[in-house]
């Protein structure tokens, strides 16, 4: 079908663009997206479910401390499943990139009062 | 939220026992051949063998179990005892060809030896692992490197006036899996194609031994990226088998629903991988957009482009996101068209169909002989579909229409893959439909006896995965064995490039589009 040709020329015209503006323009994250895990120092009373849920063990509890490893998590919310007190959650940020390895651990004082 | 993976009371329900995986019968070491080609000759299919260390569950020594899937849907496992001095039998390849690779395997990882098998090279181990050296025995240790040995490879090659030989890989230039890919040619035909693989052999296997049931899933769930929901129903079918526990209705509908949409996704961009190896970019640029809206389709159900953390023993982790279920139609109607115009616009290029017609040939007997599955043993007419032979999930209340092809050639792998996608999208909008309403998960009916064994399957995008699961002590695995369905199809890969031109192999390969990860686990 030599006719084909001129279609396939033209339907990309026809279409116009189909990326986004990332990063101008945020994208557009899907409601049940699993971002970066957040802990809610409010709500945590260090039961350290997390520690023993998650299956890469990125997640340590001290007597002060909660924290987290991005280099070991792989964002399977299990954490968040097993908290008791729906103290973590999945959030939305996604831009995780850091230059240095020692900053991908997060850490959260967790006790509020000493 | 209740992990739905914890060991709940006993349930009241239990599942059908004809679902579980069959006894094991013991076979003496030299009866192991004959009686799998004799299951083989009766129409069975040859699934796995697997390498055992018998002294983690109080035996003596060694085994291995050859697994054969029966034409009735049942399953047949022979198993046969061996010393831990000098393990041998007589293997198992020269009777049914499909073992070869199982066999090689088994040898490296516990130095049993297949007397007589046509390869005696190792496969998995490459020359840097010490001889003598067998990771999956019990008594060698996770956590210690062996020291580093200088053996060399010797490739399979041919020798004569005429004859080069071209080397490729493991490095590629594009953006692909380590692979090493020794051609013998003369001219621009391929005589003869070894291909070397397990560049990325991670020891997988060994890391779950000793782990929960829990902790293990998102390990096999990630041996490799593109088939993740198809590995974790192999697993949480075999766990499930293993406890009797009965998932709920909507957690079977559910994952039919994610089965498919990975099968979608995949063929999707498979479709155009295949127009990459011609050149093809107008196709390739097409159904890579397409596949990209798939994955995006699939993150607004899970929250994860490559579908992980959906499913689990007893059901799924969580359930399907609302508004994502609720947007689906809107989503799939344009997709279906758009995909239905994509494939009208390759097929109509006799440019492309001239290359696609007639290359990488694999007739329906070297298929069958070394084990093909999924869209390569269909496209060779091979009449096999675990969704069909061994219902799991919802597909026994939901008929698959069983695509084949006989010509065994590129476009019949193009073909059929094309037809299983708009196949996939039926299923999907099926399945969506009748979701029915409940809960997604159940606990874990009983707690596994130690030893007892069990097999879970699933149809993927490249044919059945199959996990062979064993319980030890205190809910942990004793051991595993992942058969993905790449690694069974490797082999056939190796087949169908004899006869070809050089030039012509990316294009077979593609056609195939087989998974390396999970391969080499």
């Amino acid at each position: 079908m030599p006719f084909d040709v001129f279609d396939r020329l033209l339907r990309p015209l026809r279409r116009g663009p189909v990326t986004s503006h990332y990063p101008d323009v945020p994208p557009d994250l899907a409601p049940a997206a699993r971002g970066l895990p957040e802990l809610d120092v409010s709500r945590c009373d260090g039961s350290a479910s997390c520690v023993g849920a998650c299956p890469t063990g990125a997640i340590h509890l001290s007597d002060s401390t909660w924290s987290i490893d991005l280099g070991a998590c792989i964002f399977c919310g299990a954490c968040a499943r097993a908290c008791p007190r729906d103290a973590i959650r999945l959030g939305r940020q996604i831009e995780l990139a850091v230059d240095d390895r020692a900053d991908l651990t997060i850490e959260r004082d967790w006790r509020v009062e000493p | 939220m209740a992990e739905p993976f914890e060991i709940g009371p006993l349930a009241a329900s239990v599942a059908d026992e004809t679902a579980g995986s069959g006894p094991v019968e013991r076979v003496a070491p030299d009866a192991l051949g004959p009686r799998v080609a004799e299951l083989a000759d009766a129409g069975g299919q040859f699934v796995m063998l697997i390498g055992l260390d018998e002294r983690s569950i109080g035996d003596e020594g060694l085994a291995v179990e050859a697994v054969v899937a029966r034409p009735d849907g049942g399953l047949a496992r022979l198993r046969a005892g061996l010393p831990l001095e000098e393990p041998a039998y007589p293997s198992i390849s020269p009777l049914v060809p499909a073992a070869h690779w199982d066999e090689r395997e088994v040898k490296d990882l516990f130095g049993i030896v297949p007397m007589g098998h046509p390869d005696p090279r190792s496969l998995v181990l490459h020359e840097h692992f010490s001889r003598g050296y067998h990771p999956l025995r019990k008594d060698v240790p996770a956590d210690v490197r062996p020291p580093d040995a200088e053996r060399h490879f010797v490739p399979f090659e041919v020798h004569g006036e005429g004859v080069y030989k071209l080397p490729v890989g493991p490095i590629h230039a594009g953006i692909i899996e380590p692979g090493h890919f020794r051609f013998s040619a003369i001219g621009e035909r391929i005589l003869h194609l070894d291909a070397r693989l397990f560049f990325v052999h991670r020891g997988l296997e060994k890391l779950v031994e000793g782990r929960s049931f829990a902790a293990a899933l998102p390990i096999v769930e990630r041996a490799c990226g593109v088939c993740t929901v198809t590995h974790a129903l192999a697993y949480s079918q075999a766990l499930e088998t293993l406890t009797r526990t009965a998932i709920p209705a909507r957690a079977r509908w559910a994952r039919v629903l994610l089965a498919e949409l990975e099968r979608l996704y995949n063929h999707v961009g498979d479709l155009g991988n295949i127009c990459a190896g011609v050149g093809f970019q107008p196709a390739v640029s097409r159904l890579g957009w397409l596949k990209e809206r798939l994955l995006r389709l699939n993150d607004s159900l899970t929250g994860h482009r490559y579908l992980t953390g959906a499913v689990a023993p007893g059901g799924l982790v969580a359930d399907l996101d609302p508004g994502g279920l609720a947007a689906m139609p809107e989503t799939l109607d344009p997709i279906g068209v758009e995909l239905a115009s994509a494939i009208r616009s390759i097929v109509r290029s006799e440019g492309v169909m001239g290359r696609f017609h007639g290359t990488g040939v694999v007739s329906a007997a070297t298929a069958a002989a070394f084990g093909a599955l999924g869209v390569g043993a269909r496209a060779s007419g091979l009449r096999l579909d675990l969704r069909i032979d061994r219902p799991y999930a919802a597909y026994d209340e939901l008929p698959v229409g069983l695509v084949v092809a006989s010509a065994g050639d590129v476009a019949a792998r193009f073909h059929v893959r094309a037809q299983e996608a708009h196949e996939s999208l039926r299923l999907v909008r099926e399945a969506a439909r009748r979701l029915p309403r409940g809960p997604i998960a159940a606990p874990l009916a009983t707690i596994p006896v130690v030893g007892e064994s069990a097999l879970g399957a699933a149809e993927g995008p490249r044919g059945a995965s199959w996990i062979w699961l064993r319980a030890g002590s205190d809910n942990t695995i004793d051991r595993l064995r992942l058969r993905s369905a790449s690694y069974a199809n490797w082999p056939v890969v190796a087949a169908a490039a004899p006869g070809n031109l050089v030039p012509d192999f990316p294009l077979i390969n593609k056609s195939f589009e087989l998974c390396y990860a999970c391969t080499d686990r």
